[in-house]
């Protein structure tokens, strides 16, 4: 028989048909009908390119990623737990093993009780746990990413467990107990000594072995190792011995995990969800394909999303911008050999911030996905450590403030209209100490590239920068190699050419539960990118870790905005989130930590 | 009746010398594949060098941006000295060298694994990928190309050559939206990500999710093989063998099918070869848009992220895929037409 073309081309199409058919068959679920009604299970996605790789709840330095953070804190409470799911970021109670926290009358003593509350495996949750804690994390102080000098568990003199339910910690000297509870007691997490306390697989445990730094030493190192085998992760013995509302039941080598709701739980924040995934994403195009199609119930979109959200509600989507606990901000590069001493004058500060429009920028650049911030205290949300006048903004925008700042103190356009120093000397009228004569007001902006609203935001900094005679040079480079750029350096150090990095795209720091800033406007301090210096910033900071007295914050903050110890710029939210609609209980932890034990899906 | 033609009956071009017979030119071959063995190993040596000195000039290093910026002093000099960064750049190579030498490319700075064992996971379901895509893309292509060859200048011709112009010259990003836009988000045939299994079993075990993706890397594959396939055949069609198959009175149908089919392909072939480096490198759009953890996607985050074993590893596996693709390509060529190997000499 005669086959023509047109019927091969027939059966062609029949063929691809039935294939489409068949493989179209294959496809499994996943969950993207968007019934809310009668499902148990969550699908999160986590941040692009964030793979889950830790898990034991004892963090080494590059492993404290927000996203690892809370899958430990599903699966093992801290002693006292603080995040912002509740309107305000403070002390959740239901969240913790601590029942009662008081402080002794001469301020140096905590005396912390416990919740009668038991492991997975039964055993009790104990103060032995606690003080298991202490001893390994007293002999891995150089491992141990959140240790800071003079900081727990340097201040604690002493840890006694008087009986099974209750533990003191002596402190060297007295501190703010408002610091020491959201600051110190935070970092907790009890841990199964019972289960734990050894140092190879085969060996049994005996929580005494903690108590010499050897023994400490070596489970630590046991411990971290575990950690570092992912393919363990749901096998492991260890990781079954939990007190979280959660457990983890999987884990695939591409970085999905699956959390399931521990019905062993005797706790207060008990899960409603039964089964939580955690998508990993390679992108957020890839990210914002499956929220698409409906394979995300809790997920994320760019900021672009925001001019057409329709598209995502009709999809059955509620946009909910998630905001941080955090600051945003350019550092000032004090010692660089040439711009450095420009700088270092309070009144060029000044005129610069001056000139950054914040509300425009949150608006129009933004979208609302960032909010102005002023200076070094979290504004979002309010809280009583905040002054009025960082809430007021001392320095709105105002080209003319900024230019007569300038021009009263010897700065005058030269023939390319670029503002230079034509007064050198420290006089009232003068550029300022160290301010060479000709000195051009020149700057040069490293930017984290990827980031179209950065982009922006900088084209914009930089036009009105411009048009009042200050001359901006815009780089960009990757997230990581503007941080690799900007360590704090000295003027004779060849690599002290930086002179304001950016690197707040998701804003540039989140504070934990206490937001003291020593550690980024501390002089000396590591993350002080800039150098940055001052007596009374210093005094005020330490007064608000060691002073009861409780306006210290406040005149911190008020000090902060006013003198400018780096550039203030809007605060973009950590990600816009899309919820699917029905998923209740979603309130979004400005501490940037994810809580699904508080989901639940509508009936 | 259909008579045998040998694959290098035909004219001998000017300018290249008269085949040799292969019996005599034995010798040759051993000395050509020796030279070129040589010639990658060098290539790949001269790679590292050049990738390890380029990374190491990059200011800061990787530590702060491996522990992020509120990483201590004193954690960031403890990264350096764990890692070997407060050696000498050239006490650093020298150790790279020597433990790559056995096999031991390192541990990644963030991924809590061996180099070997981060390739070693995500090769495997690149090599799916992209084994699959080149599948796929052969099987469209050989029998489009062939067919435009025979029909040239025809209405069917210029529609597919214009079909396969627009497919190559089609961003690999915008196809791939478009295809989960049309066949996931609109149709609902096709999962929007790829499987997210253990494993190239487990992916395996849901195609359903390998379609899309398979097809985004395909499409590119199939305009650029249906080209070459097409003038590989029109320049065959019109060599003289096929004349003198056709005077012998064989079929227009099997002089293509079983004498210009064969020789056509060894451009094909030699492009197989070339194509070897891609195949392990992995396709970054498509692993990127199809939410697919691969080759492509380890070397961007690597070096997003300053991991520098790693990155160091992807570009020795991806620069030894280089030389052994190409000189597979050059070894096939060199098989199937010795007229090749006075030409690579």
């Amino acid at each position: 028989m005669r086959i023509t073309h047109a019927g091969r081309a027939a059966r062609l199409a029949v063929g691809a048909a039935a294939a489409v058919a068949l493989l179209a068959g294959c496809s499994t679920s996943s969950g993207a009908d968007g019934a809310a009604a009668g499902r148990t299970d969550v699908n999160y996605a986590l941040p692009a390119n964030a793979t889950p790789n830790w898990i034991v709840p004892l963090g080494i330095a590059g492993k404290l990623a927000t996203h690892n953070s809370a899958i430990m804190r599903t699966l093992w409470e801290p002693l006292v737990a603080y995040d912002g799911s509740e309107g305000e970021v403070g002390r959740v109670a239901k969240a913790d093993l601590a029942d009662e926290i008081t402080f002794s009358d001469d301020g140096r003593t905590a005396t912390i009780t416990l919740d009668d509350r038991t492991w997975s495996d039964g055993e009790p949750v104990t103060s032995a746990d606690v003080k298991f804690w202490f001893d390994l994390v007293q002999a891995n102080t150089d491992v141990w990413a959140s240790y800071s000098e003079g900081r727990l568990p340097d201040n604690v003199t002493e840890v006694a467990t008087p009986d099974d339910k209750t533990v003191e910690l002596t402190f060297d000297k007295v501190y703010n107990p408002e610091w020491l509870q959201a600051s110190q007691l935070t970092l907790i997490v009890p841990l199964p000594a019972h289960a734990w306390a050894k140092t190879s697989d085969d060996e049994q445990p005996d929580p005494a072995l903690a108590e010499t730094e050897q023994g400490a030493k070596g489970i630590f190192d046991y411990l971290v190792t575990q950690s570092e085998d992912l393919s363990t992760y749901e096998s492991n013995p260890l990781w079954q011995t939990i007190n979280g509302p959660y457990s983890l039941t999987g884990f695939t080598d591409a970085g999905q995990v699956e959390l399931t709701k521990n019905d062993k739980y005797d706790g207060d924040d008990a899960a409603s969800i039964t089964t939580v995934n955690l998508l990993p994403y390679t992108s957020t195009d890839a990210e914002v394909n499956a929220v698409r199609s409906g394979a995300v119930d809790y997920g994320y979109i760019p900021t672009t999303g925001l001019d057409a959200p329709e598209q995502y509600e009709q999809l059955d989507y509620a946009i909910e911008p998630w905001a941080g606990w955090s600051i945003t901000y350019l550092p000032y590069n004090f010692n660089h050999p040439v711009m450095g001493p420009v700088y270092s004058q309070l009144y060029v500060r000044q005129a610069l911030q001056h000139l950054v429009d914040q509300e425009q920028i949150s608006d129009v650049i933004w979208k609302g996905a960032a909010l102005p911030g002023y200076g070094p205290v979290p504004q979002n949300p309010e809280s009583d450590f905040l002054s009025d006048e960082q809430k007021a903004n001392p320095y709105p925008f105002d080209p003319e403030a900024a230019a007569a700042l300038l021009a009263d103190h010897g700065w005058t356009a030269g023939s390319d209209g670029v503002l230079e120093c034509t007064a050198p000397g420290d006089g009232e009228d003068e550029c300022g100490e160290g301010v060479k004569d000709g000195q051009k007001l020149a700057i040069t902006i490293l930017t984290q590239s990827g980031s179209a609203e950065t982009d922006n935001m900088f084209a914009e900094i930089k036009s009105t920068f411009d048009q009042a005679g200050v001359a901006v040079t815009i780089e960009s480079a990757p997230l990581n190699t503007v941080l690799s750029s900007i360590a704090p350096c000295t003027a004779d150090q060849p690599d002290c050419d930086w002179e304001l990095p950016f690197f707040g795209t998701a804003g540039s720091w989140y504070f934990g539960g206490y937001p003291s800033g020593e550690r980024v406007f501390g002089t000396g301090a590591a993350s002080n990118f800039g150098s940055y210096s001052d007596e009374e910033l210093d005094t005020l900071m330490h007064d608000s870790t060691e002073s009861t007295d409780p306006s210290v914050m406040q005149e911190y903050s008020k000090y902060g905005a006013e003198n400018l110890p780096v550039m203030w710029l809007p605060n973009p939210v950590y990600q816009v989130s899309v919820i699917k609609n029905g998923l209740e209980g979603t309130t979004q932890d400005p501490l940037a930590s994810f809580h699904p034990q508080r989901w639940s899906w509508a009936d | 009746m259909t008579t045998a033609i040998p694959a290098t009956s035909g004219t001998v071009p000017p300018g290249v010398a008269a085949p040799v017979p292969v019996r005599a030119q034995r010798g040759g071959f051993g000395r050509f594949l020796t030279r070129r063995v040589l010639q990658a190993l060098v290539v790949v040596l001269v790679v590292s060098v050049i990738v390890f000195a380029l990374l190491h000039a990059l200011p800061g290093g990787p530590a702060r941006g491996v522990l992020g910026q509120q990483a201590s002093a004193e954690q960031i000099a403890a990264f350096e000295a764990a890692n070997g960064l407060d050696q000498p750049v050239v006490m650093q190579y020298l150790s790279f060298l020597g433990r790559s030498l056995t096999g031991d490319l390192g541990e990644s700075y963030l991924l809590n694994q061996s180099v070997a064992d981060a390739i070693a996971l995500r090769l495997p379901k690149t090599l799916l990928l992209t084994g699959l895509s080149l599948v796929v893309a052969v099987i469209i292509a050989v029998p489009v190309g062939v067919y435009q060859a025979v029909r040239r200048n025809r209405a069917v011709d210029y529609w597919l050559s214009t079909l396969a112009i627009v497919a190559y010259s089609t961003p690999t990003f915008f196809l791939g939206m478009l295809l989960i836009l049309l066949l996931s988000q609109t149709a609902g045939l096709f999962p929007a990500a790829a499987p997210q299994g253990n494993g190239v079993l487990e992916v395996l075990s849901q195609p359903a999710g390998l379609v899309l993706p398979v097809l985004t890397g395909a499409v590119p594959i199939v305009a650029t093989f249906s080209r070459y396939m097409r003038s590989s055949t029109l320049d065959n069609l019109g060599e003289d063998y096929v004349r003198t198959a056709r005077a012998k009175g064989t079929g227009y149908r099997d002089v293509v099918l079983r004498h210009v089919l064969r020789n056509s392909l060894t451009p094909v072939v030699a492009m197989l070869g070339y194509y070897l480096p891609v195949m392990f490198g992995g396709a970054l759009v498509v692993e990127q848009l199809f939410n697919y953890p691969g080759m492509g996607l380890l070397f961007w985050s690597a070096a997003q992220s300053s991991d520098f074993p790693v990155l160091l590893g992807c570009v020795l596996v991806i620069s030894v895929a280089t030389v052994v693709g190409s000189l597979l390509a050059d070894v096939v060529q060199a098989l199937l037409d010795p007229r090749t190997r006075g030409a690579a000499r």
